[in-house]
Parts: C-alpha cells; structure tokens; sequence
C-alpha cells in the first residue's frame, strides 16, 4: 500500500523511510462550505500534505444540453441561465450569438450595445461573486458581505430591465426584450459611481492585508505553457500571463467598437488571479460608462419569426464569459429544435488542472487554490 | 472506630463550622455570581457579535426575537437545550460524551483568580500565584478539544483536533513570556516609593499587579478633585504604555488560544466543516461555544488586569477608601462597571479582528509562534533585566524607577514598530512565496506531472 506509484517526489520518499505514516483519504464534498456547490475532491493526505486529488463531478447534472434540444430555439435562452448560473446574462448573449450566427441575423446596434452592457454588468457580478466567496475560503468573513451587496445593485437593475432578478431570460434572437424603462440609465450611472467607491473600500481591505499575501502569493502557480496546454481561458489564463481575451483578439459584437483594455498579469498564483479578477471590475464599470456613453438609438431587435427555424447547419460562437471562453457548438437540421447544443463551459475546462495544482501544496491551500479557479458548478456538470 | 472519631470530631465538625461560617455563605454567592457571568457573558458576547459584525459588514444581524434582537441568543440556547443529542456509531462514545465538559470546566475554573474589584471576588484573587494558576487552567482546555477530535472518529475532526493541540502549545509559551515581562516590571519597581510590596521581590497575584499600576500617593495629594480622580487611577502607570508591545504579543496569543480568527484553524469553516466540533450538536455543542465565548472573556480579563490597570478607574479608591459600607459599596460597584466596560472593549477587538482578517495557514501559524513571538519576547525579557540592571547601577536615587519605567516604554514601542515591520516582512518572505521556485521545480522534476503534448496547441506564450 505504501508502495504506490503516486508517490514519486523525494521529499516524501525520505519522510516513509523516517516515519512511517500512513496516506489519509479524504472526500472533501459534495456537502462541504467552501466546494462551491457540490463539487466532491478526493484527497489523498500524506499528513496535511497532499499527494492526489481526483475531482468528482456530475452531482449537479441536469441535462441542459439535452433540454435544449427539446426546446424551441427561442425557448432555449431561459435555461441557459442555469448553466453557468452567477452570470445568466453572458450565457445568453452566448447562445443568442450562435444562433444569429448560424441564421446570418445582425442585431441592431442599440441591442448590441445593450447586450454589452448587461454583459459588462454581468461580468462585474460574477467577479464581485468570486471575489468574495474566495475571501470567504480564506477565512474572512466581511468582503463576502460587502460584494453581495454590491452584487445586489446589479440585480436589482436587471430586475427592472428584464423583470428578474437572477434568470432575467432577457435575450432574444436578434435584439434584446425590452428597451430600458424610465431612469434606468440614470439609475445605472449612480450604482457605477458608487460600485468604484465601494470597490476601493474593498481593495483596502483586502489587496495589502499581509495574511491574505502569505495565503496566496506564490500557491497554486500556473506556467504560461501548462495554461495553455490545458486550454485555460478567461482570468486563469491571463493571470498567467497570456494575453488572450476574445473581447481583445476576436471582438464580436459591440466589441468590435468598443475596444478593451486587457488585463494581465505574470505571476500565475493566486493572487494574480484575483487581482486580475479586481482589474477586470474596475475595467467592466469602464466599458459600462463607455456603453452608456456611445449608447445608439434605434429599434432593440430585428423582426424575426416567432417559430425560429435557423437554417441546416453548423456553426460556433465563443464569447470571453466571466470564466473564460464560453462558446455554444450550435447544430442544427433545419427545424424549430436545435439538433444539437453543446456547452463549452470554461468551469469545466478550468477545473482539469485543479489536481495538478494541489499535488505538494498544504491541505490549506486545497481551498486557496479551488477558489481561487472561479468554478460554478452548474456550467462544470451543466 | 478510630477514623469515625476523628471524623466526627476534627474534620466533620470542621466542615460544619465550615459550611455554616459567613466565609462560605460568601464564597457561595460569589461562586454562582461569577458562573452567572461567565455564562451571561457568554451570551451577551455572541449577540454583540453578531451585531457588531453586522454593523460593520454593512447589514442588520438578528432583529427578530425580542426588541432590536435582543432575545435572539435566549432563543438559540433555548433551541440547543431541546436539541437531540446526536452521538455517532463509531464514536468513542467515553470521551465523546466527556469531551465538552473538560472543555468548559477550566474556563470558569480560571475565572476564580480574576478580582473584579477591590473587594468582589472569589476567595481565589488573594491567591499569590494568580498568573500560574490562569496559564495552567488555559492550557487543560486543549486537552478537550483533542478529546472531542480524536473520539468523534471523523477524520475532520481529528485534523482539527490535532492542529488545535499544536497550535495551543505553540501559542502557550509567548503568552506566558509576555505575562513575564510584567511579573518583572513589578520585581523592579516593588518596595521602592509608591509601589507595594518589599524591594526586588515581585509578585504574580493579580490583584497585586493591579495596584502596581496605580502609583498614585496612598494618602492623596491633599487637593480633593485630584484625588478624587486620580487616587488608585494613573493610566500613565499603567504596564499597557511601558510594555505596549507586550499586551499586543499576548492579545495575539490569546487570539490563538481562543482559537478565535486569524487563528482558527482547529474549527476553519471554509477547510474543515466545523473542526473538532463537526459531530457534535444540540447543548453539547453549545458546551463548546460556551467555552470559547468564556475565554475571550477571561483572555481580555487578564489583559485588562495586567496591562490595563483591573478595576481601576476615577473614584474607586477614593470612595473605598472613605470608610462606611455604603461609600464601600459604591466604590466597588463602580470598580465592577469599570473593569468589564474594559474587558469589553477588549473583547470587541476580538470581533473587530475577526471580521478584518482572513486566516492563516497551519504552517504560518507555527512560523510566527516560534520564528516571530517566541525570539521577540525572549528578546524583551532580555532587554528588560538588562535596562534595570543598567539604570540601578547608576545610582540615580529617587529618580530610578523613572528613569527605569521611561527608559523600558521608549525600548518596547520602538520594538512594537519594529515587530510590525518584521511582521510584514515575515509574512511574505518566510511563506510560500519564498518557496514557490522550489515547489515548481520539484513539480517540473516530477514524471507525472509533465505537460501533456497536443498537436496543434498554440504555443510560444501567445
């Protein structure tokens, strides 16, 4: 048993000869505070030092893809907000892309421009989301609070625009619902200001905490190559420093106009995930002002039949989501139901070198490193 | 024959007259006076919790039970008390069973030596050797958690179980250097003018370290007002502001020894479910809730005692000292208001530390225990003896203890600054980031973890 062939670094080759001790298995989940969800890592313990991990999913399995192919194209948009579910409005945008892309429809600008802002606004909530519940796995308990109240703001304003606070089902084909009601943009404008002055008060908290530096400089790092290897997108990647963002290298939609700044960083840990994490905030509530800025006028959406029928064919649409890379692999066989809709959830992806990272790394740093990925789980099993 | 005799005649009748006497009527009350407040404590500490944590996260906290939630924590332990008491198969079920109570126990056992004014108190605050007696009750309590993590047969249970062991050993010895700093304080400055007791001897009974801070003429100045304030209160006296760095090294130790945030390690919530406590529920659980509330109690009581002078505050000695039971009473009662509004408002730092800080790793806990607080307390033992021995060889007369006192606070706050710096240095240079090339390479050395080769991936960092 202690002969196993997992166990192949030196240091612990001369630890078994001194003592011997005996390899713990942990199961760390489904049920547990800080897998986010119902994520289930099997851990191997060589005292608090872990040697392998196998991730489990599949607990959260709900068939989205196969619910999309029963469903109405149209009829499709409101269950992918479920899929990656802290950031409903980029799945949409996702889906809603490919599926004007397979049908050659080009959304008016207003609507385009509309869809980055939700997006923007979106991104912006699921980084507030990750921001927190990461502090919250290294043990402190007020920037949870704080982000979830900010995060409230943009549900509220979602909440006047699409009549729902978290699945806002607000996309259609070819535009979006409705136009912004009365004040809205005002309304927005004023949670803008007050989200920056909310995110310094943040920062103060938490970037300069010395604790916070010794929990995450150096954990959990990531090379440039092996990033790449593993096909990481959004923060992951560029935390690591590739400079890959698709709203940056292949700009769809309002992006082609609005150009992004990218963030990036080179030290691949923890913490320059999380600062890339906070950058991208403060870079979202720019584009957010710049949207409202350059916001055209015009109709919201494009006349399109309300049996959506999108012609035989196949086709791919990847947006940057909060997460990374999230593309819909859209096939469809000329009738009302798409003949197949595959996700290409960044979480799912991002999640493959979760037990390369912990292999040597302190049962403490298990929860540095998984929160710090960012997972939901309702895009990793879907 | 012979041992019903002596019963009946020395021991039995001893315990009568015991039993009987006004000293045991006395004991008696104050006994269940201060288990009154150690649980009352416990509970007004778990509501200002969770309203000033609330307040400071930026929402409510409870405001259901009771007027602006007051009854909120009545109503949990109610809750609690009717609880099952849910015991696992494979539990050790001896221990288990056991586990809470050793846990509890010390907690209000230590409060005996904690004098709350001049007067009220157990018998136990005469004792002389107070501070030993507070260490060593502070120290069984690791012997329950470890109780409760090995018997719960949980395996995150027993990591916290074990760490918690760890840690409170670790955190023990800087706690006990830095109450010393103060037992040597005292030892200088005994017998000398103002100060009690006979030259170079000091003491470590609270009570007395107590009146070492106050170093104001017994019999007044003559001027009432003064003396009315400043009788048997001169802040300017007291050890927090001659050893600042002290009171600091044993607050972060008593965090420690709380197992109270950064330092919770043995309950992380975010690794280990709940830590030693996972298995536990309903009053059992509630047991060790207690505990834990009883000792931030007791923690900031000492370092109230210690560092902030106990009880003393404008008026107390003053009116005790006016003879009459009434103007005694008084006197006491304001001593009693004034020492827990300051172990309170040390207790809220604990709150205030806890909701700021995330936690520490279990290796960058050790580190600062043993590379960090135990060199720098060791350090201002050292210092300390050396500065007395230094300015009593100058021969400076009256002046000495001045002298010694000025001389020993310019030492320790510039110590206190340069520890903050060392800390922030400590912090990022002895963790992992000093680490991060070793751990990547001895990853890259490692077969199993080569990057797996794909055609056609993109490559070259772009």
């Amino acid at each position: 048993m202690a002969t196993n062939q997992d166990t192949n670094t030196s240091a612990q080759a001369e630890a078994s000869e001194d003592i011997s001790s005996q390899e713990m298995l942990l199961n760390m989940g489904p049920q547990h505070p800080s897998t986010h969800g119902v994520l289930r890592l099997v851990l191997k313990l060589e005292g608090e030092t872990v040697v392998d991990c196998t991730p489990v999913i599949g607990y959260l399995h709900r068939g989205i893809e196969k619910i999309l192919e029963n469903r109405p194209v149209m009829g499709g948009i409101r269950y992918m907000d479920n899929a990656d579910y802290l950031s409903p409005m980029l799945n949409e945008i996702a889906y809603a892309g490919a599926v004007e892309q397979l049908m050659g429809i080009e959304p008016p600008w207003r609507a385009q421009y509309i869809r980055l802002l939700v997006g923007e606004m979106q991104r912006i909530a699921s980084h507030l989301v990750a921001v927190g519940t990461y502090l919250l796995d290294l043990g402190a308990f007020t920037p949870v609070l704080w982000t979830f109240r900010d995060r409230e703001g943009i549900m509220a304003l979602f909440e006047a625009l699409g009549g729902s606070r978290f699945n806002v089902n607000y996309l259609r084909v070819g535009g979006v619902l409705h136009d912004f009601p009365n004040g809205w943009l005002k309304e927005c404008e004023a949670y803008l200001d007050q989200l920056e002055k909310n995110m310094a008060e943040l920062e103060k908290l938490i970037t300069g905490n010395e604790i916070f530096e010794a929990r995450t400089q150096g954990v959990g790092y990531i090379d440039p190559q092996q990033a790449i290897a593993y096909g990481l997108t959004g923060p992951m990647l560029r935390a690591s420093g590739v400079n890959w963002d698709l709203r940056v290298n292949r700009p769809y939609m309002a992006y082609r106009e609005v150009p992004v700044i990218m963030q990036v960083r080179q030290e691949g840990d923890c913490y320059a995930r999380y600062r890339v994490r906070i950058q991208e905030i403060h870079e979202s509530i720019r584009l957010c002002r710049v949207a409202l800025d350059k916001m055209p006028g015009g109709p919201i959406s494009t006349r399109t039949p309300i049996a959506l029928r999108p012609p035989r064919g196949e086709t791919y649409f990847a947006i940057e989501s909060s997460k990374g890379e999230l593309g819909i692999y859209f096939i469809s066989d000329g009738s009302e139901y798409p003949w197949r809709a595959k996700i290409r959830g960044p979480s799912l992806v991002n999640l493959q070198i979760l037990p390369e990272l912990l292999r040597g790394h302190k049962m403490s740093d298990v929860v540095a490193i998984t929160g710090s990925l960012d997972l939901v789980l309702g895009e990793v099993d879907r | 024959m012979h041992i019903s005799v002596l019963l009946g005649d020395d021991i039995g009748s001893q315990l009568l007259n015991g039993i009987f006497s006004l000293q045991f009527l006395q004991f008696i009350i104050a006994f269940l006076s201060f288990f009154g407040f150690v649980l009352t404590s416990a509970v007004i500490l778990i509501l200002a919790e969770r309203k000033v944590m609330a307040w400071m996260q930026d929402r409510i906290g409870p405001f259901h039970t009771g007027p602006w939630g007051l009854l909120q924590t009545v109503a949990d332990v109610g809750k609690l008390l009717l609880k099952e008491d849910i015991h696992a198969v494979k539990a050790d079920k001896s221990l288990f069973l056991l586990a809470p109570s050793v846990f509890m126990a010390p907690v209000i056992a230590a409060f005996a030596v904690i004098p709350f004014s001049p007067y009220i108190g157990l018998p136990g605050t005469a004792l002389a050797t107070g501070i030993i007696y507070y260490v060593a009750m502070s120290s069984i309590d690791v012997v329950g958690v470890i109780m409760a993590g090995w018997s719960s047969n949980n395996k995150y249970s027993l990591i916290g179980g074990l760490r918690s062991a760890a840690q409170m050993i670790s955190y023990e010895l800087p706690l006990v250097l830095a109450l010393l700093s103060v037992v040597m304080l005292t030892s200088a400055l005994a017998g000398s003018p103002g100060y009690p007791g006979s030259s170079g001897i000091g003491t470590i009974s609270i009570r007395e370290i107590i009146d070492f801070q106050n170093a104001w003429p017994k019999n007044g100045v003559g001027i009432p007002v003064l003396d009315f304030i400043f009788k048997g209160f001169t802040p300017w006296a007291w050890f927090f502001l001659i050893q600042p760095l002290m009171i600091i090294v044993y607050y972060i130790c008593g965090l420690a020894e709380t197992n109270r945030a950064p330092f919770d390690l043995p309950e992380a919530e975010s690794e280990l479910v709940a830590g030693y406590l996972t298995e536990y529920s309903g009053m059992r659980w509630a047991l060790f809730f207690l505990g834990e509330y009883g000792n931030m109690t007791i923690v900031s009581a000492i370092a109230t005692a210690l560092f902030l002078g106990g009880w003393s505050g404008p008026g107390v000695a003053y009116l005790t000292g006016l003879g009459g039971f009434g103007w005694g009473l008084l006197g006491n009662l304001l001593g009693v208001v004034y020492f827990i509004i300051k172990v309170y408002l040390l207790c809220f730092v604990f709150i205030w530390v806890r909701s700021t800080l995330p936690r520490l790793r279990a290796d960058q806990l050790m580190q600062f225990a043993w590379l960090i607080l135990i060199p720098i307390t060791l350090f201002n033992i050292l210092l300390t003896g050396l500065i007395y021995l230094v300015v009593s060889s100058l021969a400076l007369g009256n002046l000495t203890n001045l002298v010694f006192l000025v001389v020993v606070g310019i030492f320790n706050w510039a110590m206190l600054f340069a520890f903050i710096w060392i800390v922030r240095r400590a912090t990022s240079a002895t963790t992992r980031r000093a680490l991060a090339p070793a751990i990547r390479a001895q990853r890259r050395a490692t077969p199993a973890t080569q990057i797996p080769e794909r055609a056609g991936a993109p490559g070259g960092g772009q």
